[in-house]
Parts: C-alpha cells; structure tokens; sequence
C-alpha cells in the first residue's frame, strides 16, 4: 500500500532563492545542479552522492555487466558535470533526474552499440512471471486499467514498450539495447499498442 | 506522471520502503510492471530516492566508489564545466554559440584599439603621417581574436582535441600562417597600386605567426604567442611611444629583413614539424 511520505532531513525543504547560503544539505537536485554549472564542487558531490544509487539501480535492471555500469555511469558523471550549463530545470518541467536519466540511457545505448562488436553483453531477461502485480505499487501512477493491461502483456511485448514509452529511446537505439534487429522492435510495438487499445477499450 | 511533488507539501502516495529496498536491492520478484510504477515514482521523488540509496547492495556501493573516484579524475583533468548561457535580459539561449561568445570580445577589442590608434594618431599630430601607432599595434591585432578562437572551455569536442597533437591553437596558426603567404603578395600588389602598403604590417604579423609556431615547438604555442606579444610591446611598442619617433625594425628599409625572417622561420616550422607531434595539454 501506498504510505505517507517519509519525513526527515531529506525532506524536500522551501524553494531556494538565489544567493541565500543554505546547508547543502537543504538544496534540491535542480539548485544542486545550477550551482555545479558554476563549478561548484561540492554540490556535484552532494548531486552524485543522492542520485547514483537510484541511477545504478535503474540501469542495472538494463543491464547486467559491472564494467559496463561504471563505464556508462562514469560518463554520465562526467557529461553532467561539464554540462550542467545545459539543463534548463524550469523549461519543460523536466526534473533533475529526468535529465541525468536521459544523458545515461542514450550513454548505455553507445556503451551496448560498441559492445555488440566484440561481445553479447549479458541483457536482463524479462521477468516471464506477469504475476499478479502488487496492489502496493500501482495506484498512483499507472491506474488500474493501465496496470491490468501491461500486467496483461507477453514479457516481450512488454519490455519493449517499456524501452520505448519508460526509458524514452528512438526504436533504433531500442533495438540496439534489447539486442534485436529494428523490424522486430517495431512490430513489437504495433502487437503491444493494438493489445493495449483492446484491453483499455 | 506529473511532476515532482511541489515542495514543502506530501504528494499523495508513496511505494512502501519494503518495495522501494526490494527494487533497489534487484529482487527479481518485483515485477516488471511494478518496477516501471516505481521508476516513475523515483523519477519524480527525491526522498523515495534517497530511501533506495539505503537498498543498494554491497557490490554496487563497491561500483558506485569506484565510479566516484573515475569521475574525480577525470574532473580534475578535465575542462570545468561550460557556464549556463544567457541571452539578451538573462533569457537562456540554448544551442551552442560558445565560440562566438568567446570570440566577440576579443574581435571588439582589436577593432576599439585600432581605432584609438586611429584617432590618437589623427588629433594628436596631423601634420606627421609617419606617427606609427597604428603600425605598432597592428601587428598583434590579428593574434588576439585567433587566439581567443580557440579554448578548450568552449569547444565541445576538447576530449577529441586534447588526444591529438596537431590541433587547437596550433591548428588555428598554422592556418593563418597558410593564409597570410597567399595573401601577401596580393597585398604587396594592392599596396604598391593605392600608396597604402598594409605589407608594411601584415609581414611582421605574418612573422609572428610564424615565430609562434617556431617557438611553439620548444615551449608551446600558446607560451610562444604570449612571450612574442610581449617582447614586441616592451622592445619595440613602449620605447616608441617614448622616443615618438618610427623604430627601425618597421623602416620600409626593413621589409626585406621582415620577408627574410618570415621565410627562415617558416623552414624552422617544416624543418621541426616534428615537435608538434607529441601531446600537450592545450589549454
């Protein structure tokens, strides 16, 4: 079930105004990241040491190789730090995190087209067992008409439309990450958008 | 999904720690389905986030450390970060107009000292042409822009540049040098047609140009440019402005000296073209 939110010093405090000192402790990602484009060191620190871990989970439900994680991570670190400048937090409503996500994904996408030329990286299979989802996680975001109709879903059909719709890549670098040829990525998405407007109809 | 919760306020659910430590910790009996309503939540949920930091396992905590310290090297190494860019009233731009940006000012700095050349030479003695002020800055002029053309702060391919020998300021002189012999004779023409002779300038700029990369191969270009700026300000730029009278390094006499040296120094460069070939930090 969905609890209230946990509350502590991680709390999201009110919004900071320019120029005010505050523990950084206090400042959110996007304050965070507006001051590393100054070159502020400390806060890419504090950046760094609140975002890798969900961006090392969520990558390595991509893929499983470490060398390949440390690489893609390392790159996008580096990316963020360089060009902080370039994120435009109140455009667009994209959040901090949105953004660090969009510069890693396409990064495992390079990382996977150069390693399909030497090696078959070891992808993450998707989970056959479309088991009963936990009524827990999907209130709030999906709803229950959409939960039911992924939950619905063949695992292959599934993972591409998560590829394509969660992870937000192009079908081309969707195939390159998921392995498979961009025809097959394609009528994947057909299959499971006519499934889709089946069950939410 | 629609956003982050706005701040100071609850957003109206969150996934149950267990969930959130399970994801984290890879449980593969958290399903696909659940795990993308998850990762949307995580997208948008700074505690959420921070409560998954707490999940992580042993081994990515090894991963992510050793990831830290990559990322400090290559900090340290690298070029600092490209400062937010703002337009007209603080508006952000977005696109890349980095170089243009860093050129400008420069370009408007070489233009504004020669026309304070111009116009100092023009009220202050108008009966005596020969007052050389123009001559004397003229030959630095055109560095300072070509010189500002390239930093490695605004070139988005600096990683690619840095691992290679013959590129950066170097690159940008040697084109100027390539340009200004093709065009000298042109110019010694033009000159020789109107009275007007801009050879009398551009041959010592030529010779910087030259001098640079010559010297460059020792100490660096960058080095070299800086050290033949300042030797012609303080030999031959101040004590003119002293004396007031016209150094003899630029006598039309001393054209031919000018064309002799540009000539030598441009063997030095082929000649030693192998100093350029290793690796330098350019910046």
């Amino acid at each position: 079930m969905w609890n209230t939110p946990p509350s502590g010093p991680l709390d999201r405090e009110g919004v900071v105004s320019p120029g005010v000192t505050q523990g950084i402790e206090a400042v959110d990602e996007e304050e965070l990241l507006r001051r590393t484009a100054r070159g502020d060191r400390r806060a890419f620190d504090e950046l760094y040491r609140r975002t890798s871990p969900w961006l090392l989970v969520r990558l390595r439900r991509r893929c499983d190789d470490p060398d390949v994680l440390a690489d893609v991570l390392q790159d996008t670190y580096l990316a963020a730090w360089r060009g902080a400048g370039g994120f435009v937090g109140a455009v667009a409503g994209g959040s901090s995190a949105s953004w660090l996500w969009s510069i890693a994904v396409h990064r495992l996408v390079d990382a996977m087209r150069r390693r399909a030329r030497t090696a078959r990286v070891p992808l993450v299979e998707p989970s056959g067992t479309a088991a009963p989802a936990e009524e827990e996680a999907l209130a709030a975001h999906l709803g229950p008409d959409v939960e039911n109709a992924l939950t619905a879903l063949p695992p292959e059909l599934r993972q591409v439309v998560q590829t394509l719709i969660l992870d937000g890549l192009s079908v081309r670098e969707a195939a390159v990450l998921l392995g498979m040829p961009e025809g097959t990525v394609k009528s994947r998405a057909r299959r499971a958008r006519i499934a889709l407007r089946e069950a939410l109809s | 999904m629609n956003g982050r919760p706005s701040p100071g306020r609850p957003s109206p659910g969150h996934p149950s720690p267990g969930l959130v430590t399970r994801y984290a910790a890879g449980d593969p009996d958290v399903d696909d389905v659940t795990a993308w309503s998850v990762e949307l939540h995580l997208d948008g949920c700074a505690p959420c986030r921070a409560l998954l930091a707490g999940g992580v396992d042993g081994a990515g905590r090894a991963l992510l450390d050793r990831v830290a310290g990559a990322v400090d090297r290559g900090i340290v190494s690298g070029p600092a970060p490209v400062p937010a860019r703002r337009g007209l009233f603080g508006r952000r731009v977005p696109g890349r107009t980095g170089t243009v940006r860093a050129v400008t000012p420069w370009l408007l700095t070489a233009v504004g000292l020669l026309a304070v050349a111009c116009a100092a030479q023009r009220l202050g003695s108008p009966q005596d042409p020969q007052d050389p002020l123009v001559l004397l800055v003229s030959p630095l002029v055109p560095l300072l822009p070509v010189a500002a053309a390239w930093s490695r702060g605004n070139d988005p391919a600096w990683e690619i540049v840095s691992s290679t020998p013959r590129a950066g300021l170097g690159l940008l002189l040697r084109r100027t040098l390539a340009v200004l012999l093709v065009l000298m004779p042109a110019l010694a023409l033009a000159g020789r047609l109107t009275g007007v002779p801009p050879v009398a300038w551009l041959l010592p700029c030529l010779a910087f140009t030259a001098g640079s990369l010559a010297l460059g191969g020792l100490v660096g270009v960058s080095r070299a440019a800086a050290a033949l700026a300042a030797v012609w300000s303080a030999g031959v730029i101040v004590p003119t402005l002293v004396t007031r009278q016209v150094p003899a390094v630029l006598e039309p006499g001393a054209r031919a000296l000018w064309a002799a040296a540009v000539a030598v120094l441009c063997a030095v460069v082929l000649l030693r073209a192998d100093d350029h070939r290793r690796l330098t930090s350019h910046d």
